[in-house]
């Protein structure tokens, strides 16, 4: 039974389409996010994210396909689906003139919060974003970084089941990173489904368990998929003595040498730690002194670029 | 085993989707409308604007009850209602200055600056945002008015309107108010754009104050009717001055018709009739674009002093003298003038009746604003709720 309930997916899309005028946003996005998971929504400028999150979030609906909140349609049961989700706008608009509690608190009441209980909402909430100290003072003299962790707070303000989170990484400061990045892992590890677009692709490695790539308003499936797979595979592989190619060439690996200044490098195919491991040791055997084993940067990263290029 | 359970048909078709976005919940109404006043109260200077409001409108009303004592005519009382009148119609001026400045960006203001698309995401009804906002842009025009009060108080003593003309002004005035702030609400929900709500809101209000008036008068003189008029005016007879007889000063004498009478100096004149043709406007068919106007609805619908039966043109003050007069142009135009008796003819005082059984343009005009308020708040509802099918054209969800 709580297997049923685990592998629903606590939203989804499938053929969702939309144009304005003449122009088509998205033209063809499927996505599926289980509860407890956090997936990222990755693509270039104008692809058609914000109009995708829009049509998840229940403010937009879709020309053509399904979208499901928690088994809910946002067309047919609009008020239902929208506040079983947080959403988080990528326009940051705050109340000029309303201090940072009294913000929170007004949205905790238009979720039908009791007083008391909004008020409480509003506390914890703005002690989790790091605003307690600023729960006081008036939106307008928050930094940009302060107001994207508002609207954070915002998001989450009805306990929502499902988070959509469109570009929280924007204008914060490296400090404020982190501690986003740990709180989206906390939301996902509480069981909550998190779908978050983010151009930093770097930090989305580090937070995600699933990635859907877009591009020219179409959700890219098992390519993607298959690209991020085969990114996670490569590994940096530097030595300080040793002819580093001839002892790969004898594992017989795939691999491409890298030029460095002093001792020799290349990148090679890894299939996990255990494989590292595995060949760090068949190379110091082979009288190659490995200095350092690691993955290549960010595995989306490079499958984004990829299929950047692929794509012109 | 029991299961409650709403059939999914039910839920989802699209009368109930719609249904959702006008379902008005007190709660959420009123948290709109706390949010809104809180910003306002906040980020203007509300203070300072209310004091020179209460200046404005007390030099005003100073300076018509000086004006008006000016002319000396403290004996005929009328002066007094013009007081009232024209500091009435000053504070309708000002609040129809004001109200759209409150409510004609409130929907796309918002849009624009990005806090509209967070609020249509919570459980917020469509309808609980558009009334929350009627109501502050409303509340807050209110304090114009409040401000106003003491003014049109002072007025109302300085004069013989009846005690209720008191109530009906300012309830009316409060009415105009609240339409003014829907109309512009809805030019706020239509437009995405914050200058041109706030152009077209106040087009809008020009037309019901001094455009359609306008186009009564073109259209009164362009398409005139010919009318018979019989008219009854003196013809004198003289006849030579004989001494008269000390026992008979008004007995009958040659020369002198039968019917003559005699006015005040002691000369005879007979009533005789002529007939002619005269083309004359219809304002009876014209009168319902005056209806609309707030300044004929403030006017009709406050009650007037009692028209004096022997007083051909009385003196009735600002209000009951467009009262009078719209009624008047209902009526259609007289056939019979009268410059001969020197008491109400049969024929005017029947024209007298006539007006006073008429039913009042004001619940006429205002339930033509009633339905402009409600076009305005059905525009509004529409263009919050959410999900959004079509977008106005130049505007975006967030």
């Amino acid at each position: 039974m709580s297997d049923v309930t685990t592998t629903t997916p606590a939203l989804e899309a499938h053929g969702v389409r939309r144009a304005f005028g003449a122009v088509q946003a998205v033209v063809h996005a499927d996505l599926s996010v289980r509860p407890g998971s956090v997936t990222a929504l990755i693509g270039p400028n104008g692809c058609g994210k914000t109009t995708l999150m829009l049509m998840l979030a229940g403010l937009l609906r879709p020309d053509a396909g399904d979208v499901r909140v928690g088994g809910l349609s946002p067309t047919t049961a609009p008020k239902a689906a929208r506040t079983a989700v947080g959403w988080m706008p990528d326009v940051l608009g705050t109340w000029e003139s309303l201090t940072c509690r009294e913000t929170l608190v007004t949205f905790a009441r238009a979720y039908g919060l009791s007083p008391a209980d909004a008020d409480a909402r509003a506390f914890s909430l703005l002690e989790r974003v790091h605003l307690a100290e600023l729960a006081a003072q008036p939106a307008r003299v928050l930094s940009r970084g302060q107001k994207q962790r508002l609207s954070l707070a915002r998001a989450l303000v009805n306990d929502p089941p499902v988070l959509i989170l469109d570009e929280p990484a924007s204008g914060l400061d490296p400090r404020s990173r982190v501690e986003l990045r740990d709180l989206v892992r906390e939301l996902g590890a509480e069981g909550k489904a998190v779908f978050v677009s983010s151009h930093v692709l770097a930090e989305l490695d580090e937070m995600v368990d699933d990635a859907i790539f877009m591009s020219k308003g179409v959700t890219l499936g098992a390519d993607a998929d298959a690209e991020v797979a085969r990114a996670r595979t490569r590994w940096r592989l530097v030595a300080v003595e040793g002819d580093l190619a001839l002892a790969l060439a004898r594992q017989s690996r795939e691999f491409a040498v890298e030029n460095v200044p002093t001792g020799s490098a290349a990148v090679v195919s890894v299939a996990d730690d255990a494989d590292a491991a595995a060949l760090v040791a068949a190379l110091v055997g082979d009288g190659i002194k490995v200095a350092r084993i690691a993955p290549v940067g960010s595995a989306l990263e490079q499958a984004y670029l990829t299929m950047e290029t692929e794509r012109r | 085993m029991t299961t409650t359970s709403v059939s999914p048909l039910a839920a989802g078709s699209p009368q109930s989707v719609r249904r959702e976005a006008w379902r008005v919940s007190l709660s959420g109404v009123r948290l709109v409308a706390a949010l809104e006043l809180r910003q306002r109260v906040r980020s203007t200077k509300w203070k300072w604007a209310l004091a020179s409001v209460a200046v404005l409108i007390g030099g005003v009303t100073v300076l018509v009850w000086a004006a008006t004592r000016a002319f000396g005519a403290e004996d005929s009382g009328a002066p007094g209602d013009i007081t009232f009148g024209l500091v009435v119609f000053f504070v309708l001026f000002l609040g129809l200055v004001v109200s759209p400045t409150l409510s004609a960006t409130s929907i796309n203001g918002d849009v624009r600056d990005g806090t509209m698309a967070p609020l249509q995401a919570t459980a917020l009804s469509a309808a609980d945002i558009v009334l929350g906002k009627l109501l502050a842009s409303w509340a807050a025009s209110l304090a114009f008015l409040a401000v106003a009060l003491p003014f049109i108080v002072i007025a109302y003593f300085d004069g013989r309107m009846p005690a209720l003309a008191m109530l009906t002004v300012m309830l009316v005035l409060a009415g105009e108010l609240l339409v003014v702030c829907a109309i512009g609400l809805g030019w706020s929900a239509l437009t995405a754009r914050t200058s041109a709500s706030a152009v077209l809101t106040y087009t809008t209000v020009a037309v019901l104050v001094a455009v359609l008036p306008i186009i009564f008068g073109l259209l009164s003189v362009t398409f005139m009717d010919e009318v018979t008029v019989t008219s009854s005016s003196r013809e004198y007879v003289y006849v030579d001055d004989a001494p008269q007889g000390a026992g008979q000063p008004d007995g009958p004498r040659a020369g002198i018709p039968d019917d003559a009478q005699r006015d005040e100096q002691g000369n005879y004149y007979v009533c005789r009739d002529y007939t002619y043709t005269t083309s004359v406007p219809r304002t009876d068919r014209l009168w319902w674009l005056l209806a609309v106007n707030p300044y004929v609805i403030v006017s009709d619908s406050a009650p007037s002093p009692r028209l004096s039966e022997d007083y051909y043109f009385a003196d009735v003050g600002i209000l009951s003298g467009i009262k009078l007069a719209v009624r008047g142009a209902r009526v259609g135009p007289t056939t019979f003038a009268d410059d001969c008796d020197n008491q109400l003819t049969y024929e005017e005082q029947q024209r007298r009746d006539r007006i006073d059984s008429l039913p009042a343009v004001w619940p006429w005009g205002l339930a033509v604003q009633a339905l402009l308020a409600a076009g305005g708040v059905v525009l509004g509802v529409r263009r919050l709720s959410v999900p959004y099918g079509t977008l106005p054209t130049g505007s975006r969800v967030a």
